[in-house]
């Protein structure tokens, strides 16, 4: 376990507990927000889009690595961790992008009828 | 939990469990007074004067129209959506209170009932029969019947849960009959469950962390098997949370969202905006829409970090007592260990609370599970507020072990095993809350 490595007197645990507290205060913000607070810049569905996704893995990052203790634990508890990771990858494109704009909309080696002659 | 050889546990002990579900029932009763029965009523009150005005108004106006022959002024129609709009916020607040005070009721009735009959069964064995039934004198691990016998429960429970449905939904005065064989059925396997959890618990209470039994081979050679367990049904729950993701991905790409027409997919030109509504639609614009959501995630974070604390504290070997009113609230490392246990109870309750007031709140509003996006909407977040529900079941167990046996450097794998879990449950619901919530 990563209690031993401590910044500022606090252990990781801690630090990654504001991390994740700041970073979900970010991910509400850039959803509630249609301007930048003190800015007038917009916030563009991209740039929500972007957020959420770049927030949520940090977030995932940090739970499994540092409350789930798979940075410290042996390589094996990751490996089983992601091993699904490729069947959820499947799943998001064999049913998620299925739709007929999903797939029109698909890099033309991504879709179902890729024929391999015309490479 | 383990069936290892541990330390004796004196069965009166297990009376500690049927006090713990009286204080549940108590607070539960209570809190229900409170929220759901006397602020409820507060607020119906408010909510029912707010009505009559409104349709009071409403009427006037339309008399007054019709008498002059014109239609309502802009003001008059401006001063009737206010007051539509306070009636509903008035029904909203309402609904607040008393779904709250309900769920509250209902969850405590289920804890009660759930550590109190298992502490009850557990009370009621001879004492010689603790711990792995072997008095050989060595630290070996016997295996468990109980999760099997466990899943067979479960397994009964599911085959009968339709008739159990209709059952629950004759004893709130629908006009359905349920199949009494199929309910029976169902019963027998909520009673095996109940039966098995006791027994599993009746093994895990005397282990003191010696006799933990570890893999001898590949590819988990020298770890504990039940750490290596809970990894594979992790992966397994990966897999749940995926079809949910997936399904919701493939209707949402489809759907013409307000989101889709904002960000001009060709394929929704022309369509109108609000012909698709999601559960996000419903509920980012507004703070007090998003509130539940939001604290949820927070009350998810911060029980994952209290339970960290929980594991730290019982590995910390050279614990010390803190100073300040850390110290006066957490005397003792057992204190401490079940007092942030109970946090981490405190917190999962909450977010069962809430999720339901947020249900509440957005049938109310018409958005209910009749719909495609309902429907994903209500069984993804349903199904993640099972896991929720389940794990504060498991954590019943664990206030019960830390405030009796006491979690310490030896045996504090339960907390780290059940945090595990815990922690997969707050990791869903990292892809959850912005999926459903935000986007």
């Amino acid at each position: 376990m990563g209690e031993h490595m401590e910044i500022m007197g606090k252990d990781i645990y801690f630090w990654n507990f504001i991390v994740l507290m700041f970073f979900t205060l970010f991910e509400v913000a850039a959803v509630f927000y249609d301007v930048i607070p003190g800015t007038e810049i917009e916030v563009t569905k991209m740039m929500v889009w972007a957020v959420l996704i770049i927030v949520g893995i940090i977030k995932g990052f940090g739970i499994a690595a540092f409350f789930m203790h798979l940075k410290d634990d042996p390589r094996i508890y990751t490996r089983t961790a992601l091993f699904p990771v490729l069947f959820v990858i499947l799943m998001l494109w064999g049913i998620g992008l299925s739709n007929p704009a999903g797939v029109t909309e698909l890099p033309s080696w991504c879709t179902p009828n890729w024929d391999y002659a015309t490479r | 939990m383990s069936g290892g050889h541990g330390a004796h546990v004196d069965n009166s002990i297990w009376m500690r469990a049927v006090m713990m579900g009286g204080i549940f029932l108590t607070i539960g009763v209570l809190l229900f007074a409170t929220l759901g029965v006397f602020m409820a009523n507060e607020k119906h009150h408010v909510w029912e004067e707010l009505e009559d005005d409104y349709h009071h108004m409403e009427v006037q106006f339309a008399m007054d129209s019709s008498e002059e022959g014109a239609n309502i002024s802009a003001h008059e129609a401006e001063e009737l959506d206010h007051l539509h709009h306070e009636e509903i916020a008035a029904h909203l607040s309402y609904l607040t209170y008393r779904v709250a005070g309900i769920t509250i009721l209902l969850m405590s009735i289920t804890y009660a009932a759930f550590i109190g009959v298992g502490g009850f069964l557990n009370a009621s064995k001879p004492n010689a029969e603790h711990g792995d039934g072997h008095d050989d004198g060595h630290d070996e691990h016997h295996g468990s019947s109980s999760p099997i016998i466990f899943a067979f429960g479960i397994m009964l429970f599911l085959a009968g849960f339709p008739d159990f449905a209709i059952a629950c939904k004759a004893m709130l005065n629908a006009d359905v009959t349920a199949d009494l064989g199929m309910l029976s059925l169902s019963i027998v396997g909520l009673l095996t469950i109940v039966i098995a959890v006791a027994n599993w618990w009746f093994e895990d209470l005397p282990f003191n962390g010696h006799g933990e039994q570890i893999a001898t081979s590949y590819p988990f050679e020298g770890e504990h098997i039940r750490k290596a367990g809970l990894w594979v049904f992790i992966m397994s729950e990966i897999m749940v949370f995926a079809t949910f993701f997936s399904s919701y991905l493939r209707m949402r790409t489809e759907w013409c969202t307000d989101w889709a027409i904002d960000s001009g997919v060709e394929a929704c030109s022309g369509v109108e905006k609000g012909t698709v509504v999601t559960a996000s639609d419903l509920l980012r614009h507004d703070f007090a829409t998003l509130l539940p959501g939001a604290i949820n995630t927070f009350a998810l974070i911060i029980s994952s970090y209290t339970i960290v604390l929980a594991l730290k504290t019982a590995k910390n070997a050279k614990w010390e007592r803190s100073t300040g009113i850390m110290g006066k609230i957490m005397p003792t490392r057992k204190a401490e260990i079940r007092n942030y246990l109970i946090a981490t109870l405190a917190l999962g309750s909450l977010f069962i609370v809430l999720k339901l007031v947020e249900w509440s709140h957005l049938v109310a509003e018409g958005f209910d599970i009749g719909t495609t996006q309902g429907s994903i909407f209500y069984i993804a977040t349903g199904a993640h507020g099972l896991h929720v529900f389940i794990g504060l079941l498991v954590m019943l167990y664990l206030v019960f072990k830390a405030d009796t046996v006491g979690f310490d450097e030896d045996n504090a794998q339960g907390i780290e095993y059940f945090g595990l879990y815990w922690h997969f449950v707050d990791l869903a619901w990292v892809v959850i809350f912005p999926a459903f919530y935000l986007y």
